[in-house]
């Protein structure tokens, strides 16, 4: 049975790590970028891909028991919870920002868009090449 | 926990990783909060403050398999349910105070008008 615990030391260690660059990741994009929509983009991987893989982690380390379980719920939880408040900060940052028309482009309505959507499409059906 | 002379060398290594990861997770926290300190709008530093939280998480978990105790985890469940809630509420919050001061703006930008003198943009709320 020695092998075995070797085993569950090196898998788990190594899903740790992985959770532990990911989050190292994320630091990295949200000093790197620039616009609080785009840091958003780097803080929501660490709440999803980063604590699962954490967290699948320290599982596989306790073994099968109730922490486990736990462990689990936590992760399903952040799953759902992490778009929802991401969803919120979007809209806090739009509603909230005077100059938003200086970081991105703002339509008004929502049939530019559509228009516009339409004739990318139309170009690279012709073009055959992503422009 | 107290290192025992009678630890095989699993458990060393063990809880050699667990000091380690911990160490590391806490040099991350103190980056994101230069982040919440410094972020330019309150989005960011709500961001942060949630990265910091997600990380907080991980160290709760961590420090339960330390030490052995399994109630921890509850604590590392319910954090995640209230840093959650403090993400929401706080934007929502926010947003309402925002609208509120622009409101008060325009009634003030109306009175000017009725009054005849001249308008002053006063819709500076940040």
């Amino acid at each position: 049975m020695e092998i075995m615990e070797w085993i569950r030391l090196i898998v788990g260690g190594a899903l740790l790590l992985c959770g532990l660059s990911i989050f190292l990741i994320e630091l990295y994009g949200i000093f790197h970028l620039d616009y609080v929509l785009n840091r958003m983009h780097a803080a929501a991987m660490g709440d999803t891909l980063g604590i699962s893989f954490s967290l699948v982690g320290l599982m596989i380390f306790s073994g099968f028991n109730f922490t486990t379980l736990k462990m689990a719920l936590i992760v399903i939880f952040l799953w759902f919870a992490s778009p929802v408040s991401s969803h919120m900060l979007a809209r806090l940052e739009v509603t909230t920002n005077e100059n938003l028309k200086e970081h991105c482009k703002v339509y008004s309505e929502l049939e530019e868009l559509e228009k516009e959507l339409e004739e990318n499409r139309a170009d690279t059906e012709e073009g055959g090449e992503i422009v | 926990m107290q290192v025992a002379e009678n630890m095989t060398m699993l458990d060393k290594i063990y809880h050699g990783m667990y000091i380690t990861i911990l160490i590391l997770l806490a040099l991350m926290l103190f980056a994101c909060l230069i982040r919440a300190i410094k972020g330019p709008r309150i989005a960011d530093r709500i961001v942060a403050v949630n990265m910091m939280g997600t990380m907080v998480m991980v160290m709760i978990a961590v420090l339960s398999l330390l030490l052995k105790e399994g109630f921890l985890v509850d604590i590392c469940l319910i954090y995640a349910m209230v840093s959650f809630l403090a993400v929401v509420v706080i934007s929502k919050v926010y947003m309402g105070v925002y609208r509120e001061k622009e409101q008060e703006g325009k009634r003030e930008q109306e009175k000017m008008q009725e009054e005849g003198g001249t308008v002053g943009g006063n819709h500076g709320v940040d």
